[in-house]
């Protein structure tokens, strides 16, 4: 090995290293900061205490934007879960351009802009005086997560023999019986992970639902983001830890339920 | 005869009935994004006003002229590119370089390089943004660091400024990137590397002649994903940029909240949205062609 490639070699690692370690440091960041017992964000933490999660939550603002983004979380899992399977099933069965069309439709709000998104979202709610409730939260995350959940459960659809279903059948099972023993087992991670990546999706979020939220309805990053406008509360590492707690329960279960390289490759 | 045509004409039925799963999904993206946006566009389409948001049922361009002759908003839209550009940019660099260290390592640290993208994008914006400022800010532990190691003797200012805004917008975007092209790496033959090298080629000529134009698809998405999410970009440019990172999101929100000028924020949202689909639309035709290339 020449003395170039050694350096490349070296520089390479060192490059990766740092780009690995910037990804993952604002996790370990917010989760340290969380810990510290001083009112002045520093990273690394000097003394440690848990006093902020008690102030969190005592505090009715913050207690009330976990309660927020629990609904809104759930809400858009269930709701993008139900849309994208029942879409992925559905669109097995239609002929290749109207499939390409409706594919086409699902995906493309992923690529605009959240802050247009919003804007168009207030101003069409405000019309029917619709705006500052959850459930347009809940829609708006929707038109993000249901992308994901239908290509991941197009993916599951593509991966199951079908024959499996015809087989039970022939020897015997109804269709009912054949869907809830043979179908469903079979699909059922899928199902799983589609409704985890909905959930952390909503969880995120925080441009449309700053759009979207009023006093009332604020979830736990819309919060974060209207304290940070003012200081660095340490409650923000709080709400910032808990968020990143809550993501890696939603990706655990997801990563179990179908593997961590099909959570990689298909969001 | 007729047995036949009847059971074709009762699968054809089946068939139909099956096919309606869809409906939910389209309908729902009717409501809540195509009719929402016709709105937009209708809005963007009226008088603009002082008193009021919008004059209701009256026809009018004076948004985009407004927009359009404003210099402060034409600004906005200029420096957006401009800074979608340089973040599309290091992000294709930055993401090249990760994936490509993802695709050659092996076992442990391979899992543990994919954790760590997959660990990024699931972190929230706002948690990313927040941990920003933590750590590049003037006494923020990156700072502190680099004054410790003598590298420089005081803290460099990144962030509310322009390379704050880009660091933030890089944390936004470099994981998406970085998996669209591992996934277009991940299924390519290891061996075309040490092919390259058996015949001569050094360990960056290898990589240059022989692993880029073979990501060039991965490439071109994750480029689409780092732009087009730039152009909106609003979260980082407002928290860990200053008021000259004036992006045309913040721009929208302002003409929207403070203005209260639904019209000229309507014009602007779909001058943004259409500078995304022109984009989208180049790139899409430029894929169409590498992978025609490809059939070849």
């Amino acid at each position: 090995m020449s003395n170039t490639d050694r350096a490349t070699q070296w520089l390479f690692r060192l490059g990766y290293g740092s780009i690995f370690l910037l990804l993952v440091a604002p996790v370990a960041v917010v989760v340290a900061t969380s810990f510290n017992a001083t009112a002045v964000v520093t990273f690394p933490p000097t003394d440690l205490s848990t006093r902020w999660y008690t102030a969190f939550f005592s505090q009715q603002t913050w207690l009330r934007a976990v309660r927020n983004s629990l609904i809104t979380a759930s809400g858009t899992a269930v709701f993008s879960t139900i849309l994208g399977v029942a879409g992925a099933f559905g669109v097995r069965h239609l002929d290749r351009r109207t499939s390409v069309a409706i594919t086409g439709l699902v995906l493309v709000p992923l690529l605009v802009p959240g802050v247009i998104l919003g804007v168009a979202l207030l101003l069409f709610l405000s019309r029917f005086g619709l705006q500052q409730r959850l459930f347009t939260i809940v829609l708006a995350h929707a038109l993000w997560a249901t992308p994901l959940t239908f290509s991941v459960m197009r993916a599951t659809f593509a991966r199951f023999d079908w024959h499996l279903q015809e087989a039970a059948m022939d020897l015997g099972a109804g269709r009912l019986r054949a869907f809830r023993e043979v179908l469903v087992p079979n699909v059922l991670p899928g199902i799983v992970a589609a409704a985890a990546i909905g959930f952390v999706v909503s969880l995120q979020e925080f441009i449309m639902a700053l759009f979207l939220a009023g006093r009332e309805t604020r979830t736990v990053p819309v919060e974060s983001w209207l304290t940070l406008r003012n200081s660095l509360s340490p409650l923000v590492s709080v709400g910032s830890a808990l968020l990143v707690v809550a993501v890696l329960v939603a990706l655990g279960i997801a990563a179990t339920a179908i593997g961590i390289d099909r959570v990689a490759e298909e969001t | 005869m007729s047995v036949t045509t009847g059971s074709l004409r009762a699968r054809f039925r089946r068939t139909d009935r099956r096919a309606l799963l869809v409906a939910p999904i389209v309908l729902f993206d009717l409501a809540v994004f195509v009719v929402p946006f016709g709105y937009l566009l209708r809005i963007s389409l009226t008088e603009r006003t002082s008193r009021g948001a919008f004059v209701e049922g009256s026809w009018s361009i004076a948004g985009f002229e407004y927009v359009l002759s404003t210099p402060t908003l034409v600004d906005s839209i200029i420096f957006t590119l401009g800074f979608a550009t340089g973040v599309t940019a290091l992000s294709l660099g930055i993401s090249l370089l990760y994936a490509y260290a993802i695709w050659r390592a092996t076992g442990g640290l391979r899992v543990l390089l994919l954790v760590g993208v997959l660990v990024s994008m699931l972190t929230a914006i706002i948690v990313k943004l927040f941990a920003v400022i933590l750590l590049f800010s003037p006494s923020g532990f990156i700072n502190q660091a680099i004054v410790a190691s003598g590298i420089v003797a005081e803290p460099l200012s990144l962030i509310n400024n322009v390379t704050g805004a880009v660091i933030g917008q890089l944390y936004i975007v470099v994981p998406y990137s970085v998996l669209a092209i591992y996934s277009v790496l991940s299924s390519i033959d290891q061996s075309v590397i040490e092919a390259a090298r058996d015949l001569g080629a050094g360990r960056l000529q290898a990589v240059a002649a022989v692993v880029v134009p073979h990501t060039i698809p991965g490439l071109i998405v994750a480029g689409v994903i780092s732009f087009t999410w730039s152009v909106g970009s609003f979260a980082a440019p407002l928290l860990v940029g200053s008021s000259a990172e004036r992006t045309t999101g913040i721009a929208i929100s302002d003409l929207l909240q403070q203005n209260f000028d639904w019209t000229a924020a309507a014009a602007m949202g779909l001058l943004v949205a259409a500078i995304v689909f022109v984009a989208l639309s180049v790139t899409y035709v430029a894929l169409g062609r590498t992978n025609g290339g490809d059939d070849e």
